[in-house]
């Protein structure tokens, strides 16, 4: 079951708790962002006390930490050889085994006990129902452990994994395949030995089967997504994937049953974006449905997000999904029915999500640009709903918002005259003014692009241009460092005001030769 | 937040197709116009832009925090504390007056800036001057040789503060007028004097640099209390001192009797 688990942090903790814990996180984040650069980002999935019984719960939350303490040899030895020697003890010596297997240095011993292995694969393929179940946990703990060894430790466990996921337990299921999801991206040999052992036919197979247990399907997702971030994905595991027919099931499964949560959904449309951007065969994907279930569910959490229903983690969904369209657009898909609710959703998502997820608003406003890029239809949109200004609003904004911002106006100004007219009503040209004295090199050579198809539309735009004084910063930018902005402000100065007087043109050429010369071209 | 039309276009559970459509147009007359008046066949344009679709990899740095997010969700580490909102980053702006080339991220950072340093600025040495008023009165004092002239012979030295109206014969008694009845600083920084007692220069320098400690001073100087002394004795009506006792010998340094004097205008003197 999933559940958005927010870390235990309670009510009354003190400010230093507080402290402490922003500082952890802070710290996390920032190895996290390290293993990124190192295209070494690697996740498993943290699930604890959430995959066993309910009841559980209660007595766990405060006696997590004591249960893992670590135990000397002997004593993971004994709880072995307890599980062994069988009886009616058995399940719940595996549960006291698994719950001391939530210590990194439990798990460590344990896999150097001898035939502990052999015992909990020798449970989980017994006829004892919950002691199967536990060895399964066992393994998941397992499975979560920091070091390589115990992950490969666990390989023998793997063709029982696998077959379980053709059996008939959900519950079984579900832990098997988290537990399968945490070992694949550990460890060439490991993932070579499940690939081997048909992991992909048997993911294909279960999703099909399981497609109405969301539990599974969510769990199912994961596995599949750690698949597909392996770094060798492309040469096997994707058109191995591409082949199987699971992919139209995980494109259903992107759509949220928003009565369950969106877990789901959510691992579902990582696993479409990993596809997608590995470019291999996106218009068989866009062929499947791809491109237009992105723009539906999309649409539907626009609705969500715009009325304020509260979906926790729903930008986890919108993410994804928001990448996905973005690239099918660029593989050749396109949006046949330009639907404006489209449009209107990606800009309360650009809205909604500024100060909290920025790069969120930025990779809508990346969708923006492009849909708009190839659309007349979508131009047209933006502007007959009025939904310029918004966009305008974010050429203030920095990390990148800005300069995505402008291509989207550029867009829309490329499409001739009466784009142009209707954006400068829409208040485009003092917004240019101001655009044209930020910092940022990217976003001033982009105002002069899309300045310049204004200008070049119509003599009343050059009117109201020269009123708002921009032709004064168009001179002081040919003082700019840049060599892109001299040579185009001079350019639009010299080719649509041309009632500058001649002295005043050659002051500026001047003064930009000087600059010229001490910096290099 | 959202336009109510916009909502319920949002809500609709059929597609709402965009049916009307701006009609596009290529090169307008305006535009040929344009190539053809100017006629010149060899500049080529720099302009590149045109609307394109941007495709970004998965490792893309374009991703890294919704990655990063994800992450951090399957690791349970997503966390919702309600001061976690951040402030949107404005983009960071430059000044745009030649050669000052100080960042903001505010506005407002650069109003105060601009309405600082940029204005008000005397075009002769390019001192800048917190008032309209104080800037006039520098003009007129430093650089209007027919105020010297007129100098030796009125009270022309106007006392800074506004309201008060008196003129002082010099710039000393302006300054000790300044000080003894509006309690202000003996260095106060737009009353120095003209040629003595001057400790800076003739500063070529950018604006930048040389006037953000003039900012902080007349912050300094508003935050003073006005101490209205009972030196009322200070008070001399200008109008009816007798211009006559004010008579200096001194030749202004702005003029030159011919060729031979010792001032000449060789080179603009430096201020």
């Amino acid at each position: 079951m999933w559940r958005l688990k927010t870390l235990n942090h309670k009510a009354s903790a003190s400010a230093r708790d507080l402290e402490d814990f922003k500082r952890n996180r802070r710290e996390f984040e920032k190895a996290l962002r390290q293993a990124r650069k190192d295209r070494q980002l690697v996740s498993k999935r943290l699930l604890q006390n959430v995959l066993e019984d309910e009841e559980e719960d209660a007595d766990n939350e405060g006696s997590m930490e004591t249960d893992s303490t670590p135990l000397l040899p002997e004593q993971v030895r004994e709880m072995v050889r307890g599980v062994q020697s069988g009886g009616e003890e058995k399940a719940a010596r595996l549960s006291s085994l698994r719950k001391a297997l939530r210590n990194t240095e439990n798990q460590l011993t344990f896999i150097k006990t001898e035939n502990s292995m052999h015992m909990l694969v020798g449970q989980l393929s017994g006829h004892n129902a919950q002691c199967q179940l536990e060895a399964s946990l066992c393994l998941y703990e397992l499975s979560l452990s920091p070091h390589a060894v115990v992950c490969q430790a666990c390989g023998p466990a793997g063709p029982y994994l696998l077959t379980y996921l053709s059996g008939q337990s959900t519950k079984l299921k579900e832990i098997c395949l988290y537990t399968l999801g945490n070992m694949c991206p550990e460890n060439n040999t490991v993932r070579e030995k499940l690939l081997a052992q048909g992991i992909i036919s048997v993911l294909a197979n279960c999703l099909h089967n399981q497609r109405y247990n969301l539990a599974v399907v969510e769990a199912l997702g994961f596995a599949l997504s750690q698949l597909l971030q392996a770094k060798d994905a492309h040469e096997k595991i994707i058109p191995e994937v591409m082949a199987s027919g699971i992919v139209p099931c995980v494109i259903l499964a992107v759509s949220p049953e928003l009565a369950f949560g969106l877990g789901p959904a959510i691992e579902s449309a990582w696993c479409l974006h990993y596809l997608v951007s590995s470019n291999l065969d996106n218009l068989i994907l866009i062929g499947q449905g791809a491109l237009s279930q992105c723009c539906a569910v999309l649409i539907t959490l626009g609705g969500a997000v715009a009325q304020g229903t509260l979906l926790p983690g729903v930008e986890l969904l919108i993410w994804p999904l928001l990448r996905c369209l973005g690239n099918l657009l660029v593989s050749g898909g396109d949006v046949m029915a330009e639907d404006s609710r489209l449009l209107v959703a990606l800009c309360v998502f650009c809205q909604v999500y500024l100060h909290r997820y920025p790069s969120l608003s930025r990779e809508s406003l990346w969708v923006l640009n492009n849909l708009t890029a190839r659309s007349s239809g979508f131009c047209s949109g933006l502007l007959l709903l009025n939904l310029v200004p918004l966009v305008i609003h974010f050429l203030s904004f920095s990390k990148g918002m800005s300069s995505m911002a402008m291509r989207v106006l550029g867009n829309i100004a490329h499409h001739g005259s009466e784009y142009c007219l209707r954006l400068a009503e829409a208040g485009l040209l003092s917004a240019l003014c101001a655009s044209l004295k930020m910092a940022e090199p990217e976003l001033v050579t982009l105002s002069l692009e899309v300045l310049h198809i204004m200008l070049s539309c119509s003599p009343q735009m050059i009117i109201e241009f020269r009123k708002l004084n921009g032709v004064t910063l168009l001179e002081a930018i040919g003082y700019n460092s840049e060599r892109e902005q001299r040579v185009r402000a001079a350019y639009i100065l010299n080719h649509l005001f041309p009632s500058l007087s001649e002295v005043r043109i050659m002051d500026i050429f001047k003064a930009m030769y000087h600059y010229s010369s001490c910096f290099s071209f | 937040m959202l336009q109510p039309e916009l909502m319920e276009l949002l809500g609709s559970a059929t597609p709402m197709l965009i049916v009307e459509k701006i009609p596009v147009s290529e090169d307008g007359e305006f535009k040929s116009q344009l190539l053809q008046h100017k006629g010149e066949e060899t500049e080529n344009s720099p302009f590149e832009f045109s609307p394109q679709r941007l495709p970004f990899a998965a490792e893309d740095d374009f991703f890294e925090d919704g990655d990063i997010h994800r992450h951090m969700y399957l690791q349970n580490v997503v966390t919702s504390l309600a001061d976690d909102v951040q402030r949107p980053t404005i983009s960071e702006f430059r000044c745009h007056i030649a050669g000052c080339r100080q960042l903001f991220d505010t506005l407002e950072g650069y109003e105060h800036h601009y309405n600082s340093l940029h204005r008000n600025v005397c075009s002769n040495c390019k001192r800048s001057f917190p008032s309209n008023r104080l800037l006039e009165i520098h003009i007129l004092e430093w650089h209007d040789s027919l105020f010297q002239v007129l100098a030796e012979k009125q009270c022309m030295y106007e006392c800074l503060v506004e309201g008060c109206g008196l003129k002082l014969k010099t710039s000393k008694e302006r300054k000790d007028h300044l000080v003894k009845l509006h309690s202000y600083p003996p260095d106060f920084r737009f009353d120095r004097p003209k040629k003595t007692g001057r400790t800076r220069g003739r500063t070529q320098q950018q604006d930048g640099d040389m006037e953000v400690s003039a900012t902080t001073s007349v912050q300094h100087e508003s935050s003073e209390s006005m101490d209205f002394s009972q030196s009322a004795d200070c008070l001399r009506p200008a109008e009816h001192d007798s211009p006559k006792t004010c008579f200096s010998y001194k030749v202004p340094s702005s003029i030159c009797f011919g060729q031979g004097s010792v001032r000449g205008f060789r080179g603009r003197r430096k201020k």
